[in-house]
C-alpha cells in the first residue's frame, strides 16, 4: 500500500490555480519533500489530502482510502506551518489536549510525552507557557505534537523553518529513524540542500508537479550537480514533465 | 514635507478601509443603528399592559329619577385605553387567576359598595353634618392586585387608576376620598425596582461576556491555524462545538451563582423561586451565547473586525430584550425584534423564577425558546465550521 496516490487533483481559488491536476504517488515508509517556489501549491496539496479543503476535482487515497470517503486521523500526524498551538496554554497541556482528542490513555501518554519532547530536546519546558518559548521553540513543539501519538503517515509543513542548525541535524535523524519504522514522511520545504536527505522529491511549480524521483536521478537527468540548478533549469523549460 | 508625516498615517487608516469595506461600513452604520434604537425605544410609550377588571360596584340608586348611578363605570372610561388594554371578569377568583399565570399585569377590583360609600359621604358632606361624615367608617376603595415582577409597569397601571379617579371626580364635581388598595400583591410582594432590574442585567451580563468572549477566542482559533490543526484530528466540528457550548454553560451557571449571591448580599434583592431553575436557565443563556459566538466569527477574519460586532449584539439587546423596562413600553412594531433576541427569554425565565416564584410549568415557554435558540445556533455554529473546509 502506498503512503499517498493522488490522481487529477485540483483546487483553485477564483482565477489562480492553486493544485493543478496533480498526478502523485508516494511509496510507504519513505521520507518525501515537495519543494516549490512560494505559491507553487505545496501547502495546498498538503490541506487537500488532510481534507482541510475540499477539492474541485480529483481524488486522492491516504493510506489507501480515499480522502472523498473520510480521512482516518488517527493515522496521520500533521505539523502545519505555523506553530498553530495555544499559547495561552502550557507545553504539557498543548500535548494533553492532543493526545486526549487522539484517544491515548494516560500512562502511555505520559510515556510518549516524555520521548517526543525529548526528540524536540525540551523536555525541560514541559511546564512553561506555550507563549513563553522562543518562535523555534514553539516550532518544535509542533513537531513534537505532530509525533505524540504515533502515526503511520506525518505530514509536515515546512518543518525546519526557524530551526538551528544542530537541532535541524536531530530533526532529520528523527526523520530517518521513524521512516525506519515504516512511518510515511511528506513534508514541504524550501531547503533545497536539505531536500537531499529525501528519499524522493517532487518539484512544483503553479499548482503542476513538473519532476519527480530520487535527488540524485533529477540532478542527473537535469545534467545538474545540485538540487537548485536542477530546478532552475526544470523551471526555465516551461513544460512539465514528470520522471518517475 | 516633513510637517505632514502624520497625514501618511491618516491616510494608511484609509487605505485599510479600502481593503476592508466591511469595517468602514460598520464604522457608519453602527453610529446610525445605535442612535435610532435609543431614540426609538426610549420615546416609546408604554402600551397593551394588559389588566382585568372586577366590576362588583353595586352603583346607587338616585332617589329623583330612580335612575342607577355606577361611579365605578365613569373611572372605568376615564382609564387610559391607550395603554391599558382591558378584559372584564365577573370573579376575583378567574381574575386572580389571570394575574396569576401571566395573562394580566394588574386586577383591578372594585367592591360592591363603591358608589354607595362615595354617595354617602357626598350627601354627609353636603348636609355639613359632621357626626355623619365621622360616622363614615369606610372609604371607598379600589383594590389592585398585580404582578409586580415588572414594577415599572405597575406603577403605571396604579398611576392611570388614580389619574381616572382624579378625572371622574373632577367631572362628577366631587372631592371624596377614595382609596387606592395595593398592598396585596399577587406576585413580587415588596418588590422594588431593583428586583426586576436585577435579572436583566444577570441575561445581560451572561450573553455579553460569553458572546464576546466566545466571538474572540474563536476568531483566533481561526487566526492561529489552531482549528485546522484540530481539523486534521479525529474530532469532529460537533464536538469542537459540543466542547465549547459544555464549558460556556458549566460559566454560565457559575455567574448566575456569583450574580445571585451578589444580589442576595449586596442589594438584598428577593429570590423566591428555586436557585436551581436560575441555573438553568443561566446555563442554556450560555449555550445560546457561545454558539452565537461561534456562528459570528466565522464572519470575522481578525479580531478587529469581530470586536465591530458589538454594536451590533451589545445595542438590540440593551434595549430591546426587556433589561430596564417592559416590553410594553417598547413601540409594537419593534416587539417582533425583542422576541427574536434570546436574551428575552433568559430574562423573563429568571424574573418569573425569582420574584414571582414559578416553576417549569409556568416558564415552560422561555425554557423551550432558550432550547430551540441553543439547537438553531449550535447547529449553525457546526455547519460554519463544516462550510470552513469547503471555503477554504
Amino acid at each position: 500500500m502506498n503512503g499517498v496516490e493522488i490522481r487529477g487533483l485540483c483546487k483553485s481559488y477564483g482565477k489562480i490555480k492553486a493544485v493543478d491536476g496533480l498526478d502523485l504517488t508516494v511509496g510507504s515508509g519513505q521520507v518525501f519533500g515537495l519543494l516549490g517556489p512560494n505559491g507553487s501549491g505545496k501547502t495546498t496539496t498538503i490541506k487537500l489530502l488532510l481534507g482541510l479543503i475540499k477539492p474541485d476535482s480529483g481524488d486522492a487515497l491516504v493510506l489507501g482510502r480515499p480522502i472523498s470517503k473520510g480521512i482516518e486521523f488517527e493515522k496521520i500526524g500533521y505539523m502545519p506551518q505555523e506553530t498553530a498551538l495555544y499559547e495561552e496554554l502550557t507545553v504539557h497541556e498543548n500535548l494533553k489536549l492532543f493526545g486526549g482528542i487522539f484517544g491515548m490513555k494516560k500512562r502511555a501518554f505520559l510515556g510518549r510525552e516524555e520521548e517526543v519532547l525529548r526528540i524536540v530536546d525540551l523536555k525541560g519546558r514541559r511546564d512553561s507557557l506555550l507563549s513563553e518559548l522562543s518562535g523555534g521553540q514553539r516550532h518544535r513543539i509542533s513537531l513534537a505534537v505532530a509525533l505524540l501519538h504515533s502515526p503511520e503517515i506525518i505530514f509536515l509543513d515546512e518543518p525546519t523553518v526557524g530551526v538551528d542548525p544542530p537541532l535541524r541535524v536531530s530533526f532529520w535523524k528523527t526523520f530517518h529513524d521513524l521512516k525506519r519504522k515504516g512511518v510515511t514522511i511528506i513534508m514541504t520545504t524550501h531547503y533545497l540542500d536539505e531536500a537531499r536527505k529525501c528519499d524522493n522529491i517532487g518539484l512544483m511549480r503553479s499548482g503542476k508537479l513538473i519532476s519527480k524521483g530520487s535527488p540524485g536521478r533529477i540532478m542527473k537527468d537535469t545534467g545538474t550537480d545540485n538540487l537548485e540548478d536542477a530546478f532552475l533549469k526544470l523551471a526555465s523549460a516551461g513544460s512539465p514533465e514528470v520522471l518517475t | 514635507m516633513k510637517g505632514l508625516r502624520f497625514l501618511m498615517v491618516t491616510k494608511k487608516i484609509f487605505w485599510n478601509f479600502r481593503h476592508d469595506k466591511r469595517s468602514l461600513a460598520l464604522m457608519l452604520l453602527a453610529p446610525i443603528l445605535s442612535m435610532m434604537v435609543f431614540g426609538i425605544a426610549f420615546s416609546g410609550d408604554m402600551e397593551d399592559v394588559k389588566v382585568v377588571i372586577v366590576n362588583l360596584d353595586q352603583g346607587h340608586q338616585a332617589p329623583v329619577f330612580n335612575q342607577s348611578v355606577k361611579i365605578s363605570q365613569s373611572v372605568i372610561s376615564n382609564m387610559d385605553r391607550d395603554v391599558l388594554d382591558i378584559s372584564y371578569s365577573s370573579s376575583i377568583e378567574d381574575g386572580l387567576k389571570g394575574v396569576e399565570d401571566g395573562t394580566y399585569y394588574s386586577l383591578i377590583i372594585f367592591p360592591e359598595n363603591f358608589t354607595m360609600n362615595i354617595m354617602a359621604y357626598k350627601s354627609a358632606m353636603a348636609s355639613e353634618n359632621v357626626t355623619a361624615i365621622m360616622g363614615i367608617n369606610e372609604h371607598s376603595t379600589v383594590s389592585i392586585r398585580s404582578d409586580q415582577a415588572e414594577v415599572s409597569v405597575v406603577s403605571e397601571v396604579n398611576r392611570l387608576v388614580m389619574q381616572a379617579i382624579a378625572e371622574t371626580m373632577e367631572q362628577g364635581g366631587f372631592d371624596v376620598p377614595i382609596d387606592v388598595d395595593v398592598s396585596d400583591p399577587v406576585y413580587g410582594d415588596g418588590a422594588t425596582f431593583i428586583d426586576m432590574f436585577i435579572p436583566g442585567i444577570m441575561g445581560f451580563t451572561i450573553f455579553l461576556l460569553t458572546t464576546t468572549l466566545s466571538l474572540i477566542t474563536f476568531v483566533g482559533e481561526r487566526t492561529q491555524g489552531t482549528l485546522y490543526r484540530l481539523m486534521a484530528t479525529p474530532i469532529t466540528e460537533g464536538e469542537i462545538i459540543l466542547g465549547y457550548a459544555l464549558a460556556f454553560s458549566i460559566l454560565g451557571m457559575a455567574q448566575v451563582a456569583l450574580l445571585i449571591a451578589i444580589a442576595v448580599l449586596v442589594f438584598d434583592v428577593m429570590v423566591v423561586g428555586n436557585l436551581l431553575l436560575t441555573f438553568l436557565i443561566g446555563s442554556m443563556l450560555g449555550m445560546v451565547s457561545v454558539s452565537l459566538g461561534i456562528l459570528l466569527s466565522s464572519l470575522a477574519r481578525r479580531e478587529s473586525q469581530a470586536i465591530q460586532f458589538y454594536p451590533l449584539i451589545v445595542m438590540p439587546t440593551f434595549l430591546l430584550a426587556g433589561i430596564f423596562w417592559p416590553l410594553e413600553s417598547i413601540p409594537a412594531y419593534l416587539r417582533p425584534l425583542s422576541y427574536g433576541i434570546p436574551v428575552t427569554y433568559a430574562i423573563k425565565g429568571l424574573r418569573s423564577v425569582m420574584v414571582r416564584g414559578w416553576g417549569v410549568a409556568e416558564i415552560w415557554p422561555q425554557l423551550l425558546a432558550l432550547t430551540l435558540f441553543a439547537t438553531a445556533f449550535l447547529l449553525g455554529a457546526v455547519l460554519t465550521l463544516k462550510m470552513e473546509r469547503r471555503r477554504a
